[in-house]
């Protein structure tokens, strides 16, 4: 072989090899350029506004023993709002502090610390300002975007869920008005008490489940009906979407979601009996229904029944140590799941705290309710990393000593860090930390 | 000289003729609204008060309609959640989705028209009745439910 031609012949293999992308484990094509850390992120946004007085500083009492250690083994519950809580079962194992990074003095340091805008700050990585429209999506790319625009071949809808509380403004946290980015990045969105209730069989559970014979006739049909149809409907903006075929599995897992729920078992599906199972912790289950059936790579859910401090705190009290529970439960859930045991990260953070002085409202107890007005106190929050050994470092404590430690807007970079693909982000759209240190 | 006068003569008497009075009118047609021109989106709300209307043949109730809209909002794939709404409506034993008459080509062409017209509210152009009444003729499976199913998930039904 002539030498100019062995040249040409070992430049175009080598262009080929390059040029041909090679198929990872996962499937894709083409890798994020970060590593990662994990295959797997779940965030929860712990859970209506608590404040560190009564999480990480333990003030009346452990009101969290599930997720933290003892300050002081000897002090129990304040004996004034003992007997308004109605108890979980206590922890007999290791907390949750114990496996992982807890950041004590977390900030939300700007914006308006109400719900909505927080959540948004937490789930985008940029602070809002005074004039946050709460009937809009946000305006910055959320987590979901990210993910899904900047790892290669996109990622599915599948991979990823928002699993909110409540309805309103949540609803427009799955994508942003952000150029570029938008419904076609955004997450599978699923409020749980809307759909799996008796409204939601009543307007969905009587559907019947067409053969592959009869899909294939509706799709030659309504193929040819968008064929001579101008306009391209894309949901008018207002919808993520799926694949047929994961349209179809994720109908398949709803209804029998409905089968499971007219057995009852999600009537109280963790047995803590005694009226224990609330709206929080039906919440947090149907996020663990949806991590055992898809293993998500990024799933965000949220937690608000302590928001019920703004009339009473006794409740608010009560209310942290089930949130407690269920944050507990989401992680051996996580760890029980195959797929996702020892290869996922959980991170949670309130979405603001409390203010520090009361509002006037006393309950049976004589304590006085909590509001969120922007004050100090209502920006002080913690933030929990959790990980397997070797990944997370484990039993680590920051700002021991009352010093700040890390912001709300350093959840979104860390999370792009986790699944690595934190380097293919826009410069300049996000300007919070990877909170490196939680990792070895 | 006299005869080349009196041809000229008659040849001016017959070439010049009266102008006739033309009027000049059109036929009239009916305009009907094709698809082209609907551009409008149909919100949550009137998607879901005109399936209904459309297949229970009255007006959805407030109360229904709020339900509905909820569930609407608690998902975030529209897509899904609008085929598994008209999948229930049309799973309902009160819903009045008239069964195709497959006796004759002219009853299975009327079913179409007539469902196109309850839809899309325009008549369906000729290659349109042909192809969906072809279809209907060459396959008694296709039921005027899974017609009714394919028109209503389709793009156009969601304009107006």
């Amino acid at each position: 072989m002539k030498r100019r031609t062995f040249i040409k012949k070992v430049g175009f293999t080598t262009a080929a090899a390059i040029g041909v992308p090679y198929l990872l484990p996962s499937g894709r094509l083409f890798a994020a350029t970060g590593a990662r850390k994990a295959n797997h992120v779940v965030f929860c946004l712990f859970a209506g506004g608590v404040r560190n007085l009564e999480s990480v500083h333990q003030n009346d009492g452990n009101l969290m023993p599930y997720t933290l250690k003892d300050i002081d083994p000897t002090v129990g519950i304040s004996s004034d709002i003992f007997y308004g809580i109605n108890f979980v079962p206590p922890n007999t194992g290791i907390t949750l502090q114990e496996q992982g990074t807890l950041y004590k003095e977390f900030r939300m340091k700007y914006g308006p610390t109400g719900h909505y805008g927080a959540h948004a700050t937490a789930m985008t990585g940029v602070y809002t300002g005074e004039n946050l429209n709460i009937n809009a999506n946000p305006q910055y790319p959320t987590i979901f975007e990210l993910y899904r625009k900047h790892n290669s071949p996109s990622m599915s809808a599948k991979n990823t869920w928002w699993v909110s509380n409540s309805l309103g403004a949540y609803a427009h946290l799955n994508y942003s008005t952000y150029v570029g980015y938008g419904p076609d990045f955004g997450a599978n969105y699923i409020q749980p008490a809307s759909i799996i209730s008796q409204e939601g069989f009543d307007n969905l559970g009587n559907s019947r489940v067409y053969s592959t014979n009869e899909e294939e006739k509706i799709n030659t049909l309504r193929g040819f009906c968008d064929s001579h149809f101008s306009s391209q409907y894309n949901g008018a903006a207002n919808s993520i979407t799926n694949t047929e075929e994961d349209k179809k599995e994720i109908e398949s897992f709803i209804n029998q979601c409905f089968i499971d729920a007219a057995n009852g078992a999600f009537n109280d599906p963790w047995g803590v009996g005694g009226g224990l199972f609330n709206n929080d912790m039906r919440t947090v289950h149907f996020a663990e229904k949806i991590i055992q059936e898809y293993k998500p790579e990024l799933l965000v859910v949220n937690m608000q029944d302590i928001d019920i401090a703004h009339s009473n705190f006794t409740l608010y009290a009560n209310n942290i140590q089930k949130a407690d529970y269920a944050l507990a439960h989401l992680w051996d859930t996580i760890q029980n799941t195959p797929g996702m045991m020892n290869d996922t990260i959980l991170i949670a953070m309130p979405e603001h705290g409390r203010n520090q002085d009361g509002n006037g409202l006393y309950d049976n107890f004589g304590r006085e309710a909590l509001d969120h007005n922007n004050d100090e106190m209502s920006r002080e929050i913690f933030a929990l990393i959790l990980g397997p050994n070797g990944v997370v470092v484990q039993d680590q404590v920051f700002s021991e000593n009352g010093q700040e430690k890390g912001e709300s807007i350093d959840i979104v970079p860390t999370i792009a860090n986790i699944l690595g693909f934190d380097n293919d982000i826009p410069g300049g759209l996000l300007t919070g930390n990877v909170l490196s240190e939680s990792f070895y | 000289m006299r005869n080349i006068i009196l041809i000229c003569s008659m040849l001016i008497l017959f070439s010049c003729k009266k102008e006739k009075n033309v009027i000049y009118k059109l036929n009239d047609v009916i305009i009907e609204q094709n698809s082209a021109n609907k551009d409008h989106l149909k919100s949550t709300t009137e998607f879901i008060s005109i399936a209904y209307s459309d297949i229970f043949g009255t007006i959805i109730s407030i109360s229904k309609l709020s339900d509905l809209t909820q569930t609407y909002k608690a998902f975030g794939d529209k897509f899904l959640i609008e085929e598994m709404i008209i999948k229930n409506f049309l799973n309902e034993p009160t819903n009045l989705i008239p069964a195709i008459d497959t006796t004759s080509e002219t009853a299975i062409e009327n079913f179409v028209t007539d469902t196109y017209k309850k839809l899309y509210n325009r008549n369906p152009d000729e290659y349109e009745l042909w192809f969906v009444a072809d279809m209907i003729t060459k396959d008694n499976d296709l039921t005027a439910e899974l017609v009714y199913y394919s028109l209503m998930t389709s793009n156009e039904y969601r304009y107006y």
